[in-house]
């Protein structure tokens, strides 16, 4: 070869640029073929080839749901598409962690979709980007007013982020007590007659026998923990293999305490309070009695949480803490259990129908093609047009509304009086003491710190003060760094 | 060279790809590393901010950099002597030698997820296997993965499940051990011992250097694990550098800081893989 070269002095040079020419061609074709197919994309991703209704302006919508919970939302959208003739939503699923990740993606090329329904804690953070559309600029002052009177208050501390609204509640989350009738009849905590004199109901058939119920449950949480010591059952080498009942969760307890890690009026966030310490000494108490290693162990011989497997269906729980969702689950997995409802109770002299919320929420990123078709479509599903009209997608899916006229419409009641135990979750849905995350930019991380005291206190390696101290302190230097002070404290 | 540019333009597509998703944020991640950056917003220059932070004011960074370095100079080792002693054994030419190899590999094989998901079960205090089998000595076993310190040691058990890949190398090292060198050890009085000692581990220290070096790297940027089985608790005693260098970017859209994080990696790594290069001469052996 070396030869060859020696008798052709100019070869390599041609060569190196051969070899580039290709190199350039390659690079070319790659990034032509990789514009073509982000052209199509756009193309499907727009919607033109997958629409049902062409000529109509597609608004393409994400969602996270899955398996029945996508045939639901779909149903959702199939009929917003027959109610009128402008728009066509086309709905698609990305589930999973990364679907944050790929709108911010989506986003940040330009083709991002026109509405996505969520429910992780993205509004503070994304609105204070700029990423997301305030949707009370679609609304006519009279509008926005008219939501600002009757949207719940949670449904506002959800949605909203200084003063502008971002995301429209389409489905709240609300926690409540459940409890087995058969376990309190067998601990006689529950008496043989009602209090009205009447026997007492095996089952809670109407809100009548609810009501009945509620009055018989402990009013104070003093006295819930006392119903719990009566319920928790041992096995002969003192594992606990049903929990009667014991508090736990933080964030989900210190707004009955008082507490709480907002506050709402001044933006402060609330850390090491007399209210919040309170609570987490509670809560630790609690599990100190208990012993946390025998509900570790307890908790771990768990199978799984989801539908027929609830330890609650199989009595591994007497009464235990859980969101509304599990009344239609119950329905379907477990339609003979017998079992009541009602509010956490506040500890003494605290504040009643208190807790912690999350739910599924609407929002519009910046650059949708079609923000007013988006809009349309979030009315719709939450109600804002039509209440009467979008009861009936809160009960595909048993949801709880954003307000009165949605949860009184005719066929939201029905499906109350079918399920009564829900009339529990939508008593403590117009609280002003239910509180979602603080609405603040490093809000994850909030939220993952609160928890990390908490377990911190549960476990007995710090006392409850220490964990508040040392929370506050880890704020504060995350504060410190990310200089948002301004908005933060 | 005549040749050579075809064999480029083959590779084009791949250099192409590592140019713009590996050598491209490599490079972009030195000046991201100096910067705020929250990915939904554009990069805002701190300076050194993000270093100082970190090795001043971060304790969960100084944690979760001792529990790696924990885990590297205690799985790695660990990982080298089993892997050696079961290549040893697998070596003996016994009946059905080769099954043995095989179910011995198999493990290493098993998609890490499937792995982890075993593992949860068989730790699990209450009916998971290991427990249930210590209480047939009358021992209650820990709750392995929910109590401290027993969640660290827990990950590094499991890393023994899968040194069937480290195995082989050790096997095909001993493979190439002359038979001659044997030979003239024991002509001159070695026993067992005294080959393997003199013999055996001395021509088998070029896989094991290999194998440290790897070893380290994969134990600095220990993820998965703990990601999947205890999410960094429980009280962030699992909570290994590349996981909350994970959360920082991705959770928390910290991207700035996991950069700094990143590059604070990296120059730890190269560190130390500099020094056991530096070291080698002196124990490792080629054979000639």
């Amino acid at each position: 070869m070396a030869t060859e070269r020696a008798g052709y002095p100019g070869e390599e040079g041609r060569d190196n640029r051969v070899f580039l020419a290709l190199l350039a061609l390659t690079l070319v074709g790659f990034l032509f073929a990789w514009s073509v197919s982000g052209v199509q994309g756009t193309k499907s991703f727009s919607g033109s080839s997958r629409q049902k209704y062409p000529g109509r302006k597609p608004v393409v919508f994400w969602h996270m749901w899955t398996a029945n919970w996508k045939d639901t939302v779909e149903d959702i959208c199939a009929r917003f598409n027959e109610s009128q003739t402008e728009y066509e939503v086309i709905p698609l699923s990305v589930p999973g962690q990364a679907s944050d990740s790929k709108f911010l993606l989506a986003v940040a090329g330009g083709d991002p979709p026109d509405c996505m329904a969520q429910w992780n804690p993205v509004i503070p953070k994304w609105a204070e980007s700029k990423l997301l559309v305030p949707l009370d600029r679609f609304m006519t002052p009279d509008e926005w007013a008219d939501f600002r009177k009757t949207a719940y208050p949670v449904a506002q501390k959800i949605g909203m982020y200084r003063g502008n609204l971002y995301g429209v509640t389409t489905g709240l989350n609300i926690w409540a007590c459940y409890a087995r009738i058969d376990a309190l009849k067998a601990a006689g905590l529950l008496p043989g007659s009602g209090a009205d004199g009447g026997p007492f109901p095996d089952e809670i058939a109407t809100e009548a026998d609810l009501r009945r119920f509620q009055k018989a449950f402990p009013d104070t949480l003093e006295r819930l923990v006392e119903w719990g010591r009566k319920l928790h059952v041992y096995d002969d080498n003192g594992n606990l293999t049903r929990m009667g009942f014991m508090p736990q969760w933080f964030a989900m307890y210190a707004p009955a305490f008082g507490g709480g890690f907002y506050d709402w009026q001044t933006g402060r966030v609330l850390l090491n309070t007399p209210e919040n310490l309170r609570a987490l000494t509670c809560l630790a108490d609690c599990r100190k009695e208990l012993g946390f290693d025998k509900v570790v162990r307890f908790e771990s011989s768990l199978t799984t949480t989801f539908g027929a497997d609830w330890p609650f269906v199989s009595g591994r729980y007497a009464i235990v803490v859980d969101g509304q969702w599990r009344v239609e689950q119950l329905k379907k997995y477990a339609p003979d259990l017998k079992y009541g409802t009602a509010p956490i109770p506040p500890p003494a002299g605290g504040c009643t129908n208190a807790g912690w919320s999350n739910g599924n929420f609407m929002i519009v990123p910046v650059g949708a093609k079609q923000p007013q078709g988006a809009w349309e479509f979030i009315k719709f599903w939450a109600g804002l047009s039509d209440p009467e009209r979008a009861a009936e997608f809160y009960t595909w899916g048993g949801w709880l509304p954003l307000n009165d006229r949605i949860a009184n419409a005719a066929i939201y009641r029905k499906y109350v009086a079918e399920h009564p135990q829900f009339q529990t979750f939508l008593d403590i849905l117009p609280s002003p003491n239910i509180s979602p995350t603080p609405p603040v930019p490093y809000q994850v991380y909030l939220f993952d710190r609160i928890q990390r005291a908490d377990d911190s206190a549960m476990r007995g390696t710090l006392t409850p003060q220490e964990a508040l101290d040392r929370l506050a302190r880890e704020m504060d230097e995350e504060l410190a760094r990310r200089k948002e002070y301004e908005h933060g404290r | 060279m005549r040749r050579g540019w075809v064999g480029y333009a083959f590779i084009a597509p791949w250099l192409i790809g590592f140019l713009v998703f590996v050598a491209g944020p490599f490079v972009a991640s030195i000046y991201l590393s100096f910067t705020r950056y929250e990915v939904v917003t554009p990069p805002e220059w701190v300076g050194t901010a993000n270093y100082e932070r970190l090795l001043s004011q971060d304790p969960l960074f100084w944690k979760s950099l001792w529990i790696t370095i924990r885990y590297a100079l205690v799985a790695v080792p660990l990982g080298i002597v089993a892997g050696v002693g079961l290549a040893l054994l697998l070596n003996l030419e016994i009946r059905g030698i080769s099954v043995y190899r095989t179910v011995f590999f198999l493990p290493s094989i098993v998609p890490m997820v499937a792995s982890c998901v075993v593992f949860v079960w068989l730790l699990n205090p209450q009916i998971g296997l290991v427990n249930s089998v210590l209480r047939l000595f009358g021992v209650e076993g820990p709750a392995w993965l929910n109590k401290e310190p027993w969640a660290f040691w827990s990950l590094v058990l499991m890393s023994l499940w899968a040194i069937g890949g480290s195995m082989i190398i050790y096997l095909a090292g001993l493979k190439d051990v002359p038979d001659t060198l044997y030979e003239a050890a024991m002509i001159d009085g070695a026993g067992l011992w005294q080959r393997t000692r003199h013999v055996t581990i001395p021509l088998l220290t070029p896989v094991i250097f290999f194998n440290l070096i790897m070893g380290i790297i994969g134990a600095f940027q220990y993820f998965a694990q703990a990601y999947i089985m205890t999410q960094g608790g429980p009280e962030d005693s699992t909570t290994f550098y590349a996981l909350y260098l994970f959360n920082r970017a991705w959770r928390y859209l910290d991207m700035g800081y996991a950069s700094a994080m990143a590059w604070v990696l990296f120059v730890l790594i190269m560190g130390i893989t500099a020094l056991i290069f530096k070291t080698h001469r002196k124990w490792v052996h080629y054979g000639h």
